[in-house]
């Protein structure tokens, strides 16, 4: 994404606090533990994932529509808007600003009928409830509530420039893609900019393929202990990732969240 | 939704476009007046698209967006697929300016409508926005003699060198060459070129190249500047949709534009290039003599406007009057029509 960064509205107006986050969430921590809340945005974040995959979205539309939805949450609770119609929406909105290919709104239900029943029937057992009413009347509340900032910037492009400064390493690269994309099941995305994201991503990366890049990464100009933080988010990621059986316990934690009083009409 | 209908009090209807329909508005919270452009919806497929990508395109710019010369988007509200976009109310166009008659443009006051221009211009492509629809009617102009660039409908990121864009961009008449010879990849240059063509406007009062086709429109624009060669213009015959012209004899700019300066005539020389890579960009064209030259641009306020800008001010003072009596008579309920 082009544009300036500084004067952006995700720089301005969507680099959230840490304790405003834990405020906005205390209604659905009185519910859920945290890591129950967090293993709800885990499952969610995978069914954005297959969905835009289903549709041949590139990773960058599915990255945003992944933003928009965490954005949404950080100010609402989960009983606001059903997450599994808030999904699709956040898809069906990122493809439009991204201006990649039309996917229509019929074509968008049929993938998401498609979807639960062949990849997510572990924790749904009923079909998609919802229709084309549903997604446009949820598209226009979600516009509302990310304030209509649209455009979001994301780790991928500052990953590659660093990458190539580092002297192109195609493992490297592909190893910091992939946590880059398993930082989306993280609030990294909601508290630090971009850049140091990648950062963060590209230093697991070196530690986990034993390459030695010290020596670069001190004369970095980043704020040193900004990088550890998010080191620190998508590490415990991968430690609850190892003893966490999501098959087994998400029907039980959708069960359990906060849920919008009335259910949607067929 | 509802708080919004009641914060926009309607006032009368200013234009319709091909999406929308636009209304000028009191924004009750502020007392100012605001431009509401309601997005119209067409088929039923459309409906079913959700918000507008048009109207989308522009939120997500404008967001970004902050100059004093470019439009702000003030609010949005709606329901579903029923969009509207509040902006900063401006009072008239540089369309309006050029075709009133009354109106005399001289050098310092088609000075100042340029540098705004450019000025706005600059900061778009300095965010690696491309406007793509520049012509007299996008350019607005307050009560105040302040331009603003509106209308990004249009308007798209840009940068991916390998990106294909569409070819059918620009209103004809500002149309750059290469554009009408259906180049996919292109940059700021086609902004450049319709300045050109504005600024040409602003001298002669009528537009420079009302081609009536496409192919009309490339004979309009190389009766002037001679058709384009591999000498002149590289690649030029490598274009989808090249078409070779029999051999025409330039025009010296001077003889089309008798009253103009040398540093003006400079000035359009810079933005009316056939060879896109050979246009000047913004920033380069603000530096140009003819801005710090005499005469200066004219300040906003001794700007000329069209008559009924300043009496429609007027008319509205004792409106204020009106409020206040209708609030006495207990609400104005009648007049709070739906947008």
């Amino acid at each position: 994404m082009s544009g300036n960064f500084w004067q952006s509205s995700h720089h301005q107006q969507w680099l959230l606090d840490k304790q405003d986050l834990i405020r906005e969430r205390q209604h659905d921590l009185s519910i859920l533990a945290e890591d129950e809340y967090q293993k709800i945005f885990i499952f969610f974040a995978s069914v954005i994932q297959t969905l835009g995959e289903q549709l041949k979205l590139r990773q960058q539309v599915i990255a945003t529509a992944t933003v928009y939805f965490k954005r949404f949450y950080a100010r609402n609770s989960l009983k606001t808007i059903d997450p599994l119609l808030l999904a699709p929406t956040c898809i069906f909105l990122a493809s439009k600003v991204e201006e990649f290919g039309v996917i229509s709104n019929s074509r968008l239900i049929t993938t998401c009928q498609n979807v639960i029943k062949n990849k997510f029937s572990y924790a749904y057992t009923q079909e998609f409830p919802y229709r084309t009413n549903h997604i446009l009347e949820c598209e226009f509340y979600l516009l509302e509530n990310l304030d209509c900032c649209l455009i979001v910037y994301q780790p991928y492009r500052p990953l590659l420039q660093l990458v190539q400064d580092l002297g192109h390493e195609e493992q490297l690269l592909t190893l910091a893609w992939r946590i880059v994309n398993d930082s989306l099941r993280t609030d990294v995305c909601l508290l630090y900019p971009p850049y140091q994201i990648a950062i963060g991503c590209l230093q697991i990366a070196c530690v986990i393929l034993q390459k030695d890049h010290k020596s670069w990464f001190a004369e970095l100009n980043v704020d040193i202990e900004k990088i550890q933080e998010i080191a620190r988010y998508i590490i415990n990621l991968f430690e609850l990732w190892k003893t966490y059986d999501e098959k087994k316990e998400i029907q039980g934690l959708l069960a359990k969240m906060p849920k919008p009083k009335a259910a949607p009409q067929r | 939704m509802e708080n919004k209908l009641r914060r926009y009090e309607k006032i009368e209807f200013l234009g319709e476009g091909q999406f929308a329909t636009v209304y000028k508005a009191r924004d009750v919270e502020t007392d100012t007046f605001v431009a509401v452009k309601k997005i119209k919806i067409g088929t039923r497929q459309e409906a079913d698209d959700g918000i507008n990508r048009t109207a989308l395109r522009e939120i997500k710019l404008l967001q970004e967006l902050h100059h004093k010369n470019l439009i702000g988007l003030l609010d949005v509200f709606g329901h579903m697929s029923n969009v509207s976009l509040v902006f900063d109310f401006m009072d008239t166009d540089l369309e309006v300016i050029i075709k009133d008659n009354t109106i005399i443009l001289t050098t310092g006051n088609i000075k100042a409508y340029i540098l705004q221009t450019l000025q706005g211009l600059e900061y778009l492509h300095l965010n690696w926005i491309l406007h793509r629809d520049l012509k007299p009617n996008n350019l607005l102009v307050n009560a105040a003699g302040v331009l603003k660039i509106g209308d990004f409908g249009l308007a798209k990121l840009y940068g991916s060198p390998n990106r294909i864009n569409t070819h059918q961009v620009v209103t004809r008449w500002y149309r750059a060459p290469e554009l009408l010879y259906g180049a996919k990849q292109y940059g700021t240059c086609i902004d450049m070129w319709a300045v050109g063509c504005i600024l040409a406007e602003l001298l002669l009062r009528v537009p420079l190249f009302p081609g009536e086709s496409d192919l009309d429109q490339l004979t309009k624009i190389f009766s002037v500047f001679g058709n384009p060669t591999e000498e002149t213009w590289p690649g030029v015959k490598q274009l989808s949709d090249y078409i070779e012209f029999k051999p025409l004899p330039c025009i010296p700019l001077k003889n089309i534009f008798t009253a103009a300066g040398n540093d003006l005539l400079d000035l359009i020389e810079s933005m009316l290039v056939l060879n896109p890579i050979k246009r000047r960009e913004a920033s380069e064209c603000l530096q140009l003599p003819f801005f710090s030259n005499k005469p200066a641009p004219t300040l906003g306020s001794k700007l000329p406007l069209p008559k009924n800008v300043r009496t429609i001010r007027d008319i509205e003072k004792p409106s204020l009057k009106r409020k206040i009596l209708d609030a006495a008579e207990g609400g104005t309920l009648s007049k709070r029509l739906l947008f």
